[in-house]
């Protein structure tokens, strides 16, 4: 009987606990209101969860974004699959927000909800993955196709326009694809360069390191990887090395994770270069939501917001890595 | 004092989820009890729910069907090709509808049939047989979309289907409109009073909890073990089908790498949060049902109050109250 009551308090226990947090944690309700009309602005931002180095980086900007504006009511949410994401937006419409501000985690499924959010005049900042229906009131995306270009052209101009590269592809997608595409036809155009294989490796590191393994099986040669993203070119790195030929491959990963631009920095000679693809875009999202909002004059400041903003992505050189440089980014 | 325990014994998990409710009432009023964040309560866990319920039919066999997320994005994925091709050759999306409908639960339903084979008539353990599809479904979904999206053709029936839903009267939400209870709604409702009908009612629901609770004195009692188990696991499919149904519609469109994903763990837990036993033998829809109101609170109140809870803890907050939610239903000590 004893034990019976034991579990029955720890149980409860565990729920209070909950409760404390909650109130402790609800402290910033006395400061005054941000907007004009003396109400506390309401924001949310739903964004994929961390599941690799980049969406990693994408949480940790949009926190740094939202600690900046402590006046504002921040329900900031991850999600898995777009099921969650979906839950997350209602849950974030019945809250009464202002804005919402939204990575999404596929295009098509976000679409209906994304739809219902605008029907109810709520803010609506769409970042990196697009809706299929013009719906956002701004949309701020990376340049996946001048990420292609610029990257195979860096790669092209170093090898001299000669030489066997092969190419690390990611998930299946539009980002992809826009890469992908915009690489190749660099190096078609590029007769001297030949690629041997393009394979995915998910944008994942583990997955990266073992289609990499097989690909240095394959070839005896391979000059350059395109590897399109840092965590992959940190799987297909250590495949290299195990296999001893780090003095023949370098490699181009992207998305400037801080550990790649670092080495870029110090000059070494795997990673010669690496290219943005800045996952702070979130943060531009938020900031833009905030300073659409703040003053209460959304109508006036919507007049001459720009409804489509694409972020260039710039090469990470070595005298220029310095900038690229986040030593406190978790990416 | 055993009154007292018994009584927390069959009702805990209705325990667990009012004492959660109030508490989350009493920390955010203005949102929590807002009509609207009620209908979504239950609109959000349509599928899962749905799930569950079958789920539970085949739990209380003593088996488990690990396959049913990947069922459910693959039968979705067919049932848009379906509708894309028919709305391609007779231009009625209405007909096209019906059709995507048949397909999708019919896919399931065949799905079900070929998880019942591997169980009843192959012998494979239910772990390893349902674990087959749980990968294979899954692949063929990726395939069919070349690892990408499958778009819906329908513009309006399609997806009025997945977000409408009869309008309450009197009550409004945020944007002007009316409140609705969704058809995936009263889909869910309609579910579980037909399982606990099958399951309280019926000679089948008696030989599905004969046959779990002992097998062998099941087949003694001239109990069909074997076509039960198969049956069981059929229905499992035709309810995923429904879900997938609910949940096609209301995304109108198909990612096929991540729908339905986790699917069969959230279901196994609703099941076990009801206190259905995962060795099979006994087990309630009603307590199922609450099972899944119970995670889909949990999630509610995380992302409700997530200027308070950190997103990196947010899992930790939510594995606590499982956790909590399980031990206050335990009370008698084994």
């Amino acid at each position: 009987m004893r034990s019976v009551l034991r579990l029955f308090y720890l149980g409860f226990s565990v729920l209070m606990v909950l409760v404390l947090a909650s109130c402790s944690g609800g402290g910033g309700g006395g400061s005054a209101g941000g907007s004009s009309s003396g109400k506390k602005l309401r924001i949310g931002v739903s964004i994929p969860a961390a599941d690799h180095g980049w969406t990693a980086g994408v949480v940790w900007w949009s926190k740094q974004a939202t600690e900046l504006y402590p006046d504002v009511e921040w329900t900031v949410v991850t999600a898995e699959t777009s099921d969650k994401q979906i839950k997350d937006l209602e849950d974030m419409m019945v809250k009464g927000v202002d804005a919402i501000v939204v990575l999404a985690t596929e295009s098509a499924p976000i679409t209906p909800i994304a739809e219902e959010i605008h029907k109810r005049k709520i803010l609506l900042i769409n970042v990196d993955r697009g809706f299929l229906k013009p719906v956002a009131d701004i949309f701020i995306e990376g340049d996946n196709k001048a990420f292609g270009r610029k990257s195979a052209e860096y790669m092209v101009q170093r090898l001299g326009g000669k030489g066997k590269i092969v190419i690390l592809e990611g998930i299946p997608s539009t980002v992809n694809t826009d890469r992908v595409e915009a690489a190749k036809a660099v190096f078609k155009a590029n007769p001297g360069i030949e690629i041997l294989d393009s394979q995915t490796g998910m944008w994942n590191r583990e997955k990266a390191h073992d289609v990499m393994q097989t690909m240095l099986l394959k070839f005896n040669q391979i000059d350059a990887v395109w590897a399109q993203d840092d965590d992959m070119a940190e799987g297909a790195e250590q495949a290299i090395k195990e296999a001893g030929r780090e003095k023949q491959i370098w490699m181009l990963g992207g998305a400037g994770k801080k550990e790649i631009v670092k080495r870029v920095k110090d000059g070494d000679s795997m990673f010669p270069a690496d290219i943005t693809y800045p996952p702070s875009m979130i943060a531009i999202g938020i900031h833009q939501a905030v300073s659409v909002l703040r003053d209460g004059k959304r109508e006036e400041i919507m007049k001459f917001m720009p409804r489509h903003m694409v972020i260039d992505v710039d090469m990470i050189l070595p005298d220029n890595a310095d900038r690229y440089y986040f030593p406190d980014s978790v990416f | 004092m055993k009154k007292w325990v018994e009584f927390f014994e069959r009702y805990g998990v209705l325990i667990a989820f009012v004492l959660l409710f109030v508490i989350s009432a009493a920390i955010r009023p203005d949102v929590v009890l807002k009509p609207e964040n009620l209908k979504n309560l239950v609109n959000q866990n349509v599928s899962v729910g749905i799930i569950a319920i079958g789920m539970t039919l085949v739990i209380i066999t003593g088996g488990i069907d690990l396959s049913v997320g990947s069922m459910l994005a693959l039968s979705s994925a067919l049932s848009l090709l379906a509708l894309r091709k028919a709305v391609g050759d007779h231009g009625s999306e209405a007909a096209a509808s019906l059709i995507a409908f048949l397909v999708c639960v019919g896919s399931a339903a065949a799905m079900g049939a070929f998880n019942g084979l591997m169980v009843a008539y192959a012998r494979i353990v239910p772990f390893i047989a349902t674990l087959v599809g749980l990968v294979g479904f899954r692949s063929l979904c990726s395939g069919i979309a070349q690892g990408g999206e499958i778009r819906s053709a329908s513009d309006t029936v399609f997806p009025a289907l997945g977000n409408g839903g009869l309008p309450v009267p009197f009550l409004h939400i945020d944007g002007g409109g009316p409140l609705v209870i969704t058809y995936g709604m009263l889909l869910f409702v309609g579910c579980a009073f037909a399982a606990g009908f099958v399951l309280n009612w019926t000679k089948l629901g008696r030989h599905l909890i004969a046959t779990g609770a002992n097998e062998r004195a099941a087949v003694y009692s001239a109990v069909p073990t074997k076509r039960v188990k198969f049956i069981a696991y059929a229905l499992m499919g035709v309810f995923t089908g429904l879900a997938a149904f609910a949940q096609v519609t209301r995304m109108n469109s198909v990612a096929s790498g991540t729908m339905g994903q986790y699917y069969e763990l959230d279901a196994i837990a609703a099941v076990v949060i009801g206190g259905t036993s995962l060795s099979g033998g006994k087990g309630r829809i009603w307590a199922t049902v609450a099972g899944v109101l119970m995670l889909g609170l949990i999630s509610n109140i995380l992302t409700i109050n997530s200027d308070k809870i950190s997103v990196y803890y947010q899992g930790a907050v939510k594995g606590g109250i499982i956790l909590a939610a399980v031990l206050l239903q335990r009370s008698r000590s084994e």
